[in-house]
């Protein structure tokens, strides 16, 4: 299963759900799903949020059981 | 998300699945009678009253909610016009495709309609096979069967729905 940080990044940068929903061109509901690790997105969109954080995609989401960069 | 009328467009049409039933129930109930001369051929219909009530009171709560549910569908139109959707299209107007996630409940969802109907239906049909069922129960096992799909699928959805934002 993915693990990411999205939620902890998102309090961070002090975006709601909605807002970076809105940056990233989806709707705040995929957020939820991502954070909540109920749906795994597409490199597409995993790239637009790590750009949003500044960071790699493979410092946002790592595999389960491995430690994140 | 939850007030789109795509969500909750499975909920309109179990009702009017419950009306088709209504309907049903007053047609399969009619009496019929053909008489054939050599002048020409009659035919007549026989309703009871309970028959009766039930036929015209279905018919008249459908034509009052195919108006409300029109009126819904241009709200959503204009509430969403690059997410329009017509009472006519061929896909169902309960997916929700706006992006990859919605997509994917979507998908979920749809897989335990079908999972339901891969053991429903031929539970059906061998109950249609073994019993001798009047008209009307046939019917209605057909509505039940369509009734859980949109009330699984409605539940699918609305499970993963349910959060207000964080």
């Amino acid at each position: 299963m993915l693990q990411n940080r999205v939620k902890e990044l998102r309090a961070r940068f002090g975006f709601s759900q909605g807002q970076l929903a809105e940056r990233v061109g989806v709707t705040r509901q995929t957020i939820g799903f991502i954070e909540k690790g109920e749906f795994s997105p597409s490199i597409t969109l995993s790239l637009k949020i790590a750009r949003e954080f500044e960071i790699t995609v493979d410092e946002l989401f790592w595999l389960e059981g491995e430690k994140s960069i | 998300m939850k007030k789109d009328f795509r969500v909750q467009y499975p909920l309109w049409q179990m009702a009017f699945i419950v009306l088709f039933g209504f309907m049903a129930f007053s047609i399969t109930g009619v009496s019929t009678e053909l008489n054939q001369n050599s002048q020409g051929f009659s035919y007549s219909l026989e309703f009871n009253p309970i028959e009766s009530i039930f036929l015209f009171g279905a018919l008249f709560i459908s034509f009052i909610s195919i108006l409300i549910f029109t009126r819904k569908i241009s709200n959503h139109n204009k509430q969403n016009p690059d997410q329009k959707i017509s009472m006519w299209q061929i896909r169902p107007l309960e997916y929700l495709e706006q992006d990859e996630g919605m997509t994917h409940i979507t998908r979920r969802a749809a897989q335990k309609v079908y999972t339901f109907f891969v053991w429903a239906l031929p539970l059906l049909a061998v109950m249609y096979m073994v019993f001798d069922l009047p008209r009307f129960w046939m019917i209605l096992g057909i509505l039940f069967l369509a009734l859980m799909q949109y009330l699984i699928y409605y539940l699918e959805i609305r499970k993963h729905l349910g959060e207000e934002e964080e």
